[in-house]
């Protein structure tokens, strides 16, 4: 999970392997927000998939690709 | 998760921010003034619970989005710094302090120095995508990898 200068250099770094998904560092670094803030509250305890999912969801983040396993 | 493990899971975290490094297992057992066989026994719940990650010694890799091993993503905020796991986790870290931060990474492809200014949670270059090469499902298969 790397970030890149843009999506020419991900295609030229692939090298013809499968692509993943790529996503605007912006998008990113809102994931990022969603995911992670909570993560040194006190009160912190294990996110459900369904929750996980709804993150990613809620970014737009849908498809084959973004599903959790047993989500 | 029981009350002890999610002790444990909070102590290693708060020395991850304290130290600027990943705690040793002998670090944790002297936090929590407990042996180290009961660190190792709760690392191995938590491991399982993908609550932290254990390398094949038993010592911490990664209180995600911390990482105890040096990477290519690293984060300098609130006057320390720390390795990240990937770049998703160089920003985590900066979200989970509540703090403005500044990445240092590099470009896979051409192995251009990329840093970005964080402030409130946004990059000051927008111009940089991500990309993730594994699948959702897959991510916890090799999370090292991943």
């Amino acid at each position: 999970m790397n970030l890149f200068r843009s999506e020419e250099h991900v295609d030229r770094w692939l090298r013809g392997r499968t692509p993943g998904a790529t996503i605007p560092v912006a998008t990113l670094a809102a994931l990022a927000e969603a995911w992670w803030s909570t993560r040194l509250s006190p009160d912190w305890r294990p996110r459900t998939r369904s929750e996980s999912q709804a993150i990613l969801e809620g970014l737009g983040l849908t498809g084959a690709f973004w599903r959790l396993p047993g989500t | 998760m029981d009350a002890a493990d999610l002790e444990l899971r909070q102590i290693t975290y708060r020395l991850f921010v304290e130290l600027g490094r990943g705690p040793s297992v002998v670090d944790v057992a002297r936090a929590l003034d407990v042996d180290v066989e009961s660190v190792r026994q709760g690392g191995r719940r938590l491991h399982e619970a993908h609550a932290l990650t254990l390398d094949s010694a038993g010592e911490i890799r990664m209180a995600n989005p911390f990482s105890a091993a040096p990477t290519p993503h690293r984060v300098e905020a609130a006057g320390r710094t720390w390795y990240a796991n990937c770049a998703w986790d160089a920003f985590g870290i900066c979200d989970a302090l509540h703090v403005d931060g500044r990445i240092d990474t590099t470009c896979p492809d051409c192995g251009e120095s990329l840093t970005l200014e964080v402030r409130d949670g946004r990059p000051d270059d927008e111009d940089l995508v991500f990309h993730s090469l594994v699948d959702a499902a897959h991510w916890w298969d090799d999370i090292v990898f991943t």
